[in-house]
């Protein structure tokens, strides 16, 4: 994984695979703290403790395909390569949230790649799945709900939608990062 | 074009394409329609299965194919991703490895297009890698 829209694409598919209905993506950038949070909260099938305990080990994987599973490890390391730390609150049948905090003054901070890209690609190819994202910088906030976009009859299954989404979201986002902190290595 | 900044933007674009002539008709049933699932697991996303799963849906809408695009997870072929895996109407699916922009467009051309197979194929009764 070499950003954090990766992981975001990565994360989000275990959420859909736990059969949420709806799946909150928040990215919470804090340039007093330098940090950034980044969090995925679902509503699918939880998970126990004893499944939650063994989630960052790579050779633990729910899936029959193939015996591993590097999704949360791999968030794990990067989190942790900075100094920061995960988290994951999970119960079964109550959904689970997961938390990746990213020191953003260590030069080994992941950058956040094609947010846009990978987020359009999940509204498009989850229709009945319900996306809210919020990117908050500061006391600034960009958000984008899929309800919201249905509201508007925004028609995802039309490419040139899904091409109008992506610079909708590319705009207000790289108006957000105007506003970042010159100290900061997240670009 | 200026560019889509607020949700009213998005609206306004979206009644411009609506108003397109649209001659293609939006199947209900998607077992009539070409499919196209892009693995997108771990494997898939760090080999770089967003730019694949772009590409196929801009290109299959210019190029006036009615499919739909959509992702799965992984297929167990860790070692030849990105991996794609087709579904024509009435066919069997066939799944292509280490399809990358260029290969996907050779399968637009060759396979969807004239039904040819085209080299990448993993044949079904691969083992999986574990």
């Amino acid at each position: 994984m070499i950003d954090l829209a990766m992981h975001m694409m990565d994360i989000a598919q275990n959420s859909i695979r736990a059969n949420a209905k709806t799946i909150a993506i928040v990215l919470n950038e804090d340039n007093k703290d330098h940090t950034l949070t980044f969090s995925v909260q679902d509503d699918g099938c939880g998970m126990n403790e004893e499944q939650v305990k063994k989630l960052a080990d790579p050779f633990f994987t729910t899936r029959t395909t193939r015996r591993v599973g590097l999704g949360v490890p791999f968030l794990k390391m990067t989190a942790e390569q900075t100094g920061g730390s995960l988290k994951i609150i999970s119960a079964n049948g109550e959904g689970t949230a997961i938390e990746a905090v990213y020191r953003t003054d260590n030069p080994d901070c992941l950058p956040l790649g094609d947010l846009a890209g990978y987020l359009t690609l999940l509204l498009k190819a989850n229709p009945g799945i319900r996306f809210r994202f919020v990117y908050r910088l500061n006391d600034e906030t960009f958000e984008l709900d899929s309800e919201e976009l249905k509201q508007q009859e925004i028609d995802l299954r039309q490419a040139q939608m899904v091409a109008a989404v992506k610079e909708y979201m590319n705009e207000n986002l790289t108006e957000l990062f105007n506003k970042r902190s010159p100290h900061s290595f997240l670009c | 074009m200026t560019g889509i900044k607020t949700l009213a933007d998005l609206k306004k674009k979206q009644e411009e394409v609506k108003s397109q002539i649209n001659l293609r008709e939006k199947a209900e049933n998607p077992d009539a329609m070409i499919q196209v699932k892009v693995a997108m697991a771990t494997c898939g996303i760090a080999s770089g299965a967003k730019d694949v799963m772009e590409f196929f849906v801009e290109a299959l809408d210019k190029r006036n194919i009615n499919a739909v695009v959509t992702q799965t997870g992984c297929m167990g072929y860790c070692f030849a991703e990105p991996t794609v895996e087709i579904k024509m109407p009435d066919k069997e699916p066939i799944v292509f490895g280490y399809v990358d922009v260029k290969k996907a467009d050779e399968i637009i051309e060759s396979y969807i297009k004239q039904g040819e197979l085209v080299d990448g194929i993993i044949p079904q009764n691969y083992d999986v890698i574990g």
